[in-house]
């Protein structure tokens, strides 16, 4: 995509600082990208800070001064001016093509992709969030925040365990939406063949986290406080089952290769601190989830029964028939269960969108287990039962691998 | 007497000689023709499965729902395609070799089956494409409603179904010129009677959920951040 060349830039100690500020419209409070660059300029004092906002017009994403409006730059063969790719952000486009671009042009030594929401006060996340590239050589920086438990819970279920059994780095919560990136990614990123050859995918969170993990880039993560809450949107499980497993899924084929030699994972550098969000969690109604879940058993056993195998459907049966005070889906049937998907998704055993949306009540029934399981749990137990699922991911990759390969071998 | 019978013998003779004469031209043509749509749907046979291979066409339909992938060792659909043409080929050359007799109720029996041929091949495409999208359908709509909750799913899903395959049907009946206007004013009664279920269900029983749902998507007065982060507190996020 770039028209700067492949060799890496080697960042200057004063270079700028070019951060886009993306969300919805409605949520780019006025004073906003002042207030960031000023804030940058005490943190980060002899850098030039830019901040610019995301504007969407006819589909297509480009940076624009705070109050300004912009049409999107004229394409070139080499470079289109505006990419439409999935976003963070879910029914908007992805603003890092636009960044990179910004970024690239400007020789900025650290670009960062931040969410147009308050963030947390009380932690310095934008220092947090930059300084590790600026100031310790990182190339890639992942956000991580503070959250209730009962939050994120695709991430602590599927994403965070999936992604690390995958590329064997553990990153605690792999699709933050934000990021900062260094010049040097920041022009591989921009040559990368995806943004023609994919243009769906090029550029979402999934797609950018997969390519820093795959390409032995030097990432970390920071905590930076409490989740920007508005920065979420109002999705549903399935909508956002189908939205980010369905990137998460593509990504997985595009590095097959890769992650096919990973065994076992690593922790990566971690800046700030981490931890739970204190008070009080918001009540979940296991009933509910439980009775989609054994509805999903009941009516969508032939649907399952494309993808999983018997053993695999006849645990579920027995599951479904449990009491709700206990009912547990155990680790390895769980991240079985999310291989099996993986593989179908891969292999097209249906409608893409129709398989994601049929994992919905498994996902829900999970949801219940995992709730009623860390309820009476303090912070280390908790997190202690999800470094258990995800030592089941990794144990069971071995299964992922062998189905992969041989999608259609017997499986009982 | 012999020389009578000789006669006699020698005119029958004659007479079915020149039939078989006047007749041989038509057989031989009509064996010509049968033997040129032989050909034709030998070719044609090939070039179905290796345009339904090039298209992956039975990994699509799998993927799409219309074939169960137990089935597909049976009778894959390419195979399934390849055969209708193949027999709709042998069957138009069929009735194109009749209609070189010169008999002529056959011949014009063989003409108006003729001309039926391009109808009943609209109405059998139209039939395959309902009872292909119906089970695409049925499945979308199985899953959207299980994942809303619904215990009735497999019953809408089902519903679904048949109401795809029922509207194809109409429509292919409609194209045979079967059943005159009993086909549309039925369907029209069953669709309008559907809606009007829907529409008293939706009206009378859950009004105040669609209320409250448009409300949700379409916010009538844009909400402030507090209220967004307030309304925020009692749901779960998932990513």
């Amino acid at each position: 995509m770039g028209g700067v060349g492949g060799a890496a830039i080697a960042p200057d100690a004063t270079g700028e600082i070019v951060v886009a500020l993306d969300g919805r419209r409605e949520l780019v409070e006025d004073g906003a990208a002042a207030r960031l660059e000023d804030e940058l300029g005490r943190r980060f004092p002899g850098r030039r800070a830019t901040v610019l906002v995301a504007r969407r017009h006819t589909g297509e994403v480009a940076l624009a001064p705070p109050g300004g409006s912009v049409a999107p730059a004229a394409a070139t063969p080499e470079q289109p001016a505006a990419v439409t790719t999935a976003g963070a952000i879910p029914g908007h486009e992805s603003a890092l093509g636009a960044l990179l671009r910004e970024g690239v042009q400007r020789r900025a030594a650290a670009v960062a992709l931040v969410a147009a929401a308050p963030h947390d006060a009380s932690a310095d996340w934008l220092g947090l969030l930059l300084a590790p590239v600026l100031e310790e050589g990182f190339e890639y920086v992942c956000p991580t925040y503070l959250r209730r438990r009962t939050d994120a819970l695709l991430n602590t279920g599927i994403i965070y365990p999936l992604t690390r059994a995958l590329y064997g780095h553990r990153l605690r919560q792999p699709l933050g939406g934000e990021a900062a990136i260094s010049l040097s990614l920041a022009t591989r990123l921009l040559d990368d063949p995806d943004w023609r050859r994919d243009p769906g995918h090029a550029g979402s969170d999934a797609w950018l986290v997969a390519k820093v993990l795959a390409g032995r880039h030097r990432l970390c993560q920071a905590w930076l406080g409490a989740w920007p809450r508005s920065s979420g949107s109002e999705e549903g499980a399935r909508e956002t089952l189908t939205r980010a497993l369905g990137l998460v899924f593509r990504e997985m084929e595009r590095h097959a290769s890769r992650w096919q030699r990973v065994e076992g994972s690593k922790l990566v550098s971690t800046f700030g601190a981490g931890g739970e969000l204190g008070g009080e969690a918001p009540r979940v109604r296991v009933e509910d989830l439980l009775d989609t879940f054994r509805l999903g058993a009941r009516d969508l056993a032939p649907v399952w029964a494309l993808v999983l195998p018997p053993a695999t459907l006849l645990a579920l049966r027995r599951a479904a028939v449990a009491p709700a005070d206990a009912f547990r889906l155990d680790d390895h049937q769980w991240a079985r269960v999310v291989y099996d998907f993986a593989v179908a998704h891969f292999v097209k055993t249906m409608e893409r969108r129709q398989l994601l949306a049929s994992l919905t009540p498994l996902y829900l029934g999970w949801i219940a287990s995992f709730v009623s399981e860390t309820a009476n749990l303090d912070e280390p137990a908790a997190e202690a039962r999800v470094e258990a699922l995800c030592a089941a991911f990794e144990r069971e990759k071995r299964y992922l691998i062998s189905r992969w390969r041989w999608p259609d071998g017997f499986n009982p | 007497m012999l020389e009578q019978t000789k006669r006699i013998f020698l005119e029958s003779l004659e007479r079915v000689l020149n039939g078989v004469a006047r007749q041989l031209p038509g057989v031989l043509a009509m064996l010509f023709i049968l033997l040129i749509a032989v050909g034709v749907a030998l070719v044609l046979r090939g070039a179905i499965r290796r345009v339904c291979e090039r298209l992956e066409l039975d990994r699509r339909l799998r993927e799409w729902g219309v074939v169960a992938p137990a089935a597909e060792g049976r009778l894959s659909p390419s195979v399934l395609i390849a055969r209708l043409a193949t027999w709709t080929v042998l069957a138009v050359g069929f009735l194109a070799g009749l209609s070189a007799f010169e008999a002529a109720t056959m011949s014009v029996f063989a003409v108006r089956l003729l001309e039926y041929v391009p109808s009943m091949l609209v109405g059998v495409v139209i039939l395959a494409a309902g009872i292909t999208g119906s089970r695409a359908v049925e499945r979308s709509v199985l899953i959207g409603a299980v994942n809303m909750g619904l215990h009735s799913a497999r019953l809408l899903g089902l519903g679904a179904r048949w109401l795809v395959v029922i509207l194809a049907f109409g429509i292919a009946l409609d194209q045979l010129g079967v059943g005159g206007r009993v086909v549309p004013v039925s369907l029209g009664i069953l669709f309008g009677g559907i809606v009007l279920a829907l529409a008293l269900a939706v009206g009378l029983g859950a009004k105040d959920v669609v209320a409250r749902s448009l409300e949700r998507r379409f916010p009538t007065v844009p909400k402030s951040l507090e209220e967004s982060q307030e309304e925020d507190e009692g749901k779960l996020h998932h990513l």
